[in-house]
């Protein structure tokens, strides 16, 4: 304060010189005018008593105006010590300083300043941090690797996998998604695996769509390479199965995820109760393309549908349910050996899956976390119809095969790491329905964080004469790690 | 000519009846507290639904569909923010399908705005476990900062429905009234035991121990999200005997054989805290709450 008052009064003097200055030689140059030295005298004798009394003045009211100005600053002083404070926070062991306090101020202490000092300075790096990437999509990778002993060789084993010993870097996942615009969201899979048999490794798109976020009533549209909504499991990534493979009538019936590539039209029923309904098509659906042939006709397209719901048992334990069907009018796409003739190329004409699910949930509200039970079943009826042409010549001929396929598995999870379960499968071969196999699974699950994951699982599979494979016990380790941002949204829960 | 007077009248009933509903307007709040809060708001001009029941853990709401039609008829969604509700409520809105209340809209109510969070990660690498990235959102157990949240409240069921502000307002000054004179009586109760240091299980009491003169000492989880290891509860037991760390809190959502062993180990008096409404018996009000973990500690602290 002492030296903003200095400054004032230098500069107060400076100006005074001036205008002193300007005032006398103005004063010479009238007196140079009239000429008449006695006149000039006792005028710069005025001026100069003028000058004196004005400077008097001034510094009379600007020493008034100081004091005034001390006086503020005292009162001020005043109140700022009258002020209530809080009692000091205690400091928290490695924890920033208290947040703001709404309605009960602090002492202000320089410690204070210094701790709101460094808060500033975190907030302005978080952001300088997270700015840039403002416009990125959220990325994601999830690695999976499968060590596997098998007892048979393959193809006996029936499982895709080699004979022995084996380790399969199953998936290396890529995902990126974002807002495309406020009325879409986008999202890209990319899936590089290795071919259990072979070893070769592949790039794959799994998943390229985009989904709308806007639409009335209720409705959302997804179009491009997307899992289409079919069964329970069918549309979850690998990585997030309850247990190490995918189930065999899964595999079997739509051919792993059910990838495809088209179009589909969700729409949530508007009334209280949770509906959701589901209609798509798509020129796949299932790990292998659609024969595409010289022309593909609307008829040559897989179309599929939906229904869900859910039901509140209690507070803790909850039913979901679903019907879906699937139909290619046209498949093309099937070629093979009809058993048991054993003397005919089968060529796809028409495909078809119904499907049902169930799921039976205990998840206690309190420690969800730490414990739970699911019971999921599904069942699905596959009808396929094929062209049969005698391999030894002769008039092709209709032939149709029912078949049908299920698992059920139960899921205990005892504590935030660890869960344990069983899975039984049934299948019949859906080329050949004399073809059946069961497989039992006990597998357990420790989960050393959310990004971190271990599972052993055992599996004995016992398929029939007809399958063409033989009884198998497999062992897999499974580790599942991820980085980044990873979320499959609502349909992955 | 009876019927149809019959039929008009049934009619008319019926329409008023849905219109008094409708004029209500509907929340869903993702906690217990934040419901609280917007009940004592809104009054008679809100049906307030909330996800959680209060014995969930903050970040374990279960994502059941049945929240779906909830929310997909929302007029608001209150919540506490700072990535508290990360395990669900993204989810839920995107099922939804409700533009009025996504991210961004007059219908989103994420009552942390305006408070500065503590604990601001540097980073956001895992290997510090699943923070959160925006800092600790745990700051609904300040009750200060809490009179922030409501005024949060205020202002967007008055952005929503104009015509009630008068009434939102009146409100908002009475539960402020109630809030204040709370504090100053809780201030009061723990004013003898400051400095005093406690760990709990999870970093739900960073704003609570700042406010109210208390120093938290650390949790018994190794980091958040994760389990401590044998390692971990060694250190944290030989550190809380050398610093005389006389109190364990256990949130009912998490298991009592650790936090039970440690204060065993240390001569630790341990206590179960709710950390929302509705988490131990006779919480169902944000104050009946606070009243219930400011005396549950000073009584422990007591003895």
């Amino acid at each position: 304060m002492c030296a903003g008052v200095e400054k004032i009064k230098m500069k107060l003097i400076n100006l005074l010189g001036v205008s002193s200055a300007l005032c006398l030689c103005a004063t010479v140059a009238q007196a140079q005018e009239t000429n008449k030295p006695a006149d000039v005298d006792q005028r710069l004798k005025q001026m100069q008593e003028m000058f004196e009394q004005h400077e008097r003045d001034l510094e009379a009211r600007f020493e008034k105006k100081i004091a005034a100005q001390d006086e503020v600053i005292r009162s001020l002083q005043q109140r700022l010590a009258a002020m209530p404070t809080n009692p000091p926070a205690a400091p928290v062991a490695g924890a920033a300083p208290p947040a703001n306090v709404t309605g009960a101020p602090d002492a202000v202490t320089p410690e204070k300043f210094k701790a709101l000092d460094e808060k500033v300075d975190e907030v302005v790096a978080a952001q300088k941090k997270s700015l840039p990437s403002e416009f990125n999509p959220a990325i994601g990778l999830v690695g999976e690797t499968i060590f596997s002993q098998q007892s048979k060789g393959s193809p006996q084993n029936g499982t895709g996998y080699p004979g022995g010993f084996d380790v399969y870097q199953r998936s290396v996942e890529l995902m990126a998604s974002a807002s495309i615009d406020p009325f879409a969201k986008g999202w890209v899979v990319i899936n590089g695996s290795a071919d259990a048999a072979t070893g070769e490794t592949s790039l794959d798109v799994e998943e390229a769509a985009l989904q709308t976020t806007s639409l009335p009533a209720n409705l959302t549209l997804t179009a491009g390479q997307f899992f289409g909504e079919f069964g329970r499991l069918s549309y979850i990534h690998d990585h997030e199965l309850p247990f190490v493979n995918r189930p065999l009538v899964l595999d079997q019936y739509i051919g792993g995820e059910s990838k495809t590539a088209g179009a589909q039209a969700n729409w949530l029923v508007p009334i209280e109760h949770y509906v959701n309904l589901t209609a798509g098509f798509g020129t796949q659906f299932g790990d292998n393309p659609d024969a595409v042939g010289s022309y593909r006709s609307f008829g040559a397209v897989n179309y599929f549908g939906r229904a869900s719901t859910y039901f509140d048992l209690s507070d803790n334990w909850q039913l979901e349910s679903g019907a879906s069907w699937l139909i290619n009018p046209d498949s093309g796409n099937v070629n093979g050996e009809l058993a048991p003739n054993g003397l005919t190329t089968l060529t796809g004409t028409k495909r078809q899956i119904f499907g049902g699910d169930l799921k039976l949930s205990y998840v206690p509200l309190r420690d969800n976390q730490f414990n739970s039970l699911t019971w999921g079943n599904e069942v699905l009826y596959s009808d396929n119809q094929y062209r049969a042409t005698p391999t030894g010549g002769g008039s092709a001929f209709g032939e149709s095969v029912g078949a049908w396929g299920m698992y059920s598995y139960l899921t205990y999870k005892w504590s935030r790491s660890w869960s344990g379960g069983f899975l039984f499968e049934y299948v019949q071969n859906n080329q050949d329905n004399a073809g059946r196999t069961y497989s039992y699974s006990p597998y357990i699950t420790w989960a050393i964080s959310h990004w971190n994951q271990l599972r052993l699982q055992y599996t004995h599979t016992q398929p029939n004469s007809a399958t063409g494979n033989e009884p198998n016990d497999a062992l897999y380790l499974q580790w599942t790690w991820i980085i980044g941002a990873h979320s499959h949204g609502w349909q992955g829960r | 000519m009876k019927l149809k007077l019959c039929c008009l009248t049934l009619l008319a009933l019926t329409l008023g009846a849905v219109q008094t509903q409708a004029a209500k307007l509907r929340v869903v709040a993702t906690l217990t507290d934040v419901a609280d809060l917007t009940r004592n708001v809104g009054g008679e001009f809100v049906e307030v639904r909330s996800l959680a029941t209060g014995i969930e853990d903050t970040h374990g709401v279960p994502l059941k569909p049945s929240f779906v039609p909830l929310m997909n008829r929302a007029d608001l969604v209150v919540l506490v923010g700072f990535d508290c509700e990360h395990a669900f409520l993204s989810a839920l809105l995107e099922a939804s399908r409700n533009p009025r209340i996504q991210p961004g809209k007059a219908g989103y109510v994420d009552c942390s705005k305006g408070i500065s969070p503590l604990d601001v990660p540097k980073s956001t690498d895992h290997s510090e476990g699943d923070v959160h990235p925006y800092g600790n959102p745990h700051y609904t157990l300040d009750p200060v900062l809490m009179e922030s949240a409501v005024k949060t409240i205020c202002a967007a069921l008055i952005a929503v429905a104009p015509e009630h502000e008068a009434d939102f307002v009146k409100n908002r000054d009475a539960y402020l009234a109630k809030l204040d004179a709370k504090i100053t009586e809780w201030q009061a109760t723990l004013a003898p035991f400051k400095g005093t240091k406690f760990v709990s299980y999870h970093e739900h009491w960073p704003y609570f121990a700042a406010r109210f003169g208390l120093e938290y000492y650390g949790t018994i989880e190794l980091k958040p999200g994760i389990d401590p290891t044998p390692h971990h509860i060694e250190d944290l037991i030989a550190s809380m005997k050398s610093e005389h760390v006389p109190l364990v809190v256990r949130e009912p959502q998490f298991p009592e054989k650790v936090p039970a062993l440690i204060a065993e180990k240390t001569g630790a008096k341990l206590v179960k805290l709710p950390i929302m409404p509705g988490g131990v018996p006779n919480t169902d009000t944000y104050l009946a709450e606070m009243d219930y973990i400011v005396n549950t500690i000073a009584n422990a602290l007591k003895k």
